[in-house]
């Protein structure tokens, strides 16, 4: 124990906060050592002063004055709005909004969820429409190609790619004006009647609503010599009430050598485009299931 | 005080009637001034209220209690810049429980005067602890916990702030 420390410990002495241990070695340091025992005796000195010093009594009036304040609280607690969770819940129950402007605010909550949704789901979806572009660009590119090959295979010498060029029609969404005129001059001069037959069949449903194919089948009429094709392109006119057909229908009745068949179709033709009343076919619409007819080809339909 | 805390606003009655002289003495002790430390007394009950939800029930009331004290006087203080530590002298005097002589009450009263100027002229923070240690009678642990430090640090600090009163003790003395 040396003096520094038993100087520091002095307050802890007076206020009695030592151990038994180290209030030993204090007492014992304190002994031998005068300076500490006078250190001792100046700082107990100042410590009884400090407990002699008195601490009044509050006025009287004191507790009076916290009564009043207590009292004033807890009016203004009464009264002050309480922020937590559980007191603004509370206040929301007690508003008692009415009802029709509670459902009016649900609603108006509703329709912007909705207006955010669209807006997301909108934001998103223009990446697809992106995509869908880039599809649709190819998918005109594809139809571009399919023209072109349709073009230089309606020229092959072979019948069966000629027929396989005129099937590609039906997956052209909009053929131009080359594809069409190659489709009528194939349907007049090819020299296979099953090519001519494909011909007609892709070319009707585009008859419905281009005028140059219709005013093609026209004129078509006076070129066919097959029966097969003439009897289709009778049935044609009648499926599509094409009046303009009647002269050249007659025309084809003063041919000589006329099959028999043929004739009485094209009458029944000329008779139902005159009345206007629409008659059913009675060819088979599927006209190249009649490849085994009987009527060769003739050669010299090809010069036309 | 948890009951307090719980709604029941009444229970500070009972915590009044336990503490405010304490409250008091220490506040006092402090500034000085018997008028304004009543009035201080009153803010910290006030802020008891109000805040008695900050208090959690881990500690102690009292540490809460002179935490809350502490920053009212702190406030106080900032406020009242110039306003510094007041010695009533004379009302010292009345307030002495009389010595065995006219002559020893009159030397008590000329040293207690003494003690009280060079008390006031310590630093607030050298004077905080011993009048928490003196005059409040806490325990280093408790002072800790009030000033949210710990035992160690409250053991240096009086022991400098008993240097330092006697320092200036002596100086006025003489």
């Amino acid at each position: 124990m040396n003096c520094e420390r038993t100087q520091e410990q002095l307050v802890d002495y007076l206020s009695s906060q030592l151990t038994d241990t180290e209030q030993a070695a204090l007492t014992a340091h304190l002994a031998t050592c005068a300076e500490c025992r006078e250190e001792l005796q100046t700082t107990q000195r100042l410590w009884q002063i400090m407990g002699a010093v008195p601490t009044p009594e509050p006025s009287p009036s004191l507790r009076p004055e916290f009564y009043a304040m207590l009292a004033t609280f807890k009016k203004e607690v009464k009264n002050a709005p309480d922020y937590s969770l559980k007191g603004l819940w509370q206040r929301w129950l007690s508003l008692q909004i009415p009802l029709p402007v509670l459902r009016l605010a649900y609603s108006l909550c509703l329709i912007g969820v909705g207006l955010l949704g669209g807006y997301w789901l909108n934001n998103k979806g223009q990446e697809k429409a992106a995509d869908q572009q880039q599809i649709t660009a190819l998918a005109a590119e594809v139809g571009e190609m399919r023209q072109v090959l349709l073009l230089s295979l309606i020229d092959n010498p072979s019948a069966t790619e000629r027929l396989r060029a005129v099937s590609y029609t039906k997956e052209l969404d909009d053929p131009n004006s080359r594809v069409v005129n190659a489709l009528l001059s194939t349907l007049n001069n090819d020299s296979n009647v099953n090519v001519r037959l494909a011909t007609l069949e892709a070319l009707t449903p585009l008859a419905q609503d281009d005028a140059t194919v219709r005013l093609g089948l026209v004129h078509s009429l006076a070129k066919q010599r097959s029966p097969l094709v003439q009897s289709a392109l009778a049935d044609v006119m009648v499926q599509l009430q094409e009046h303009r057909s009647v002269q050249p229908l007659r025309r084809l009745l003063k041919q000589p050598n006329l099959d028999e068949s043929v004739k009485s179709k094209i009458q029944e033709s000329i008779q139902t485009l005159s009345t206007g009343r629409p008659a059913a076919p009675s060819t088979p619409s599927r006209h190249d299931q009649t490849i085994s007819s009987p009527q060769p080809v003739r050669p010299g339909t090809i010069a036309v | 005080m948890l009951r307090v805390k719980a709604g029941d606003v009444d229970r500070m009655g009972l915590l009044f009637e336990r503490y405010n002289r304490q409250l008091f003495g220490f506040l006092y002790h402090m500034l000085g001034r018997a008028d304004t430390s009543e009035d201080l007394v009153q803010n910290v009950f006030y802020r008891m209220l109000k805040y008695r939800h900050t208090f959690t029930g881990d500690g102690e009331f009292r540490a809460w209690m002179y935490h809350l004290a502490r920053n009212v006087l702190a406030d106080y203080i900032k406020k009242n810049r110039h306003a510094a530590h007041h010695t009533d002298v004379d009302n010292l005097a009345e307030h002495l429980s009389g010595g065995s002589s006219a002559d020893a009450a009159l030397e008590q009263a000329q040293e207690v005067a003494l003690l009280h100027q060079a008390l006031g002229r310590l630093s607030p923070e050298n004077r905080e602890v011993l009048v928490l240690s003196r005059f409040q009678e806490m325990k280093y642990a408790e002072i800790a916990r009030v000033l949210d430090t710990t035992e160690g640090a409250v053991k240096v600090r009086v022991h400098r702030a008993m240097n330092e009163l006697k320092a200036t003790y002596l100086r006025i003395e003489n």
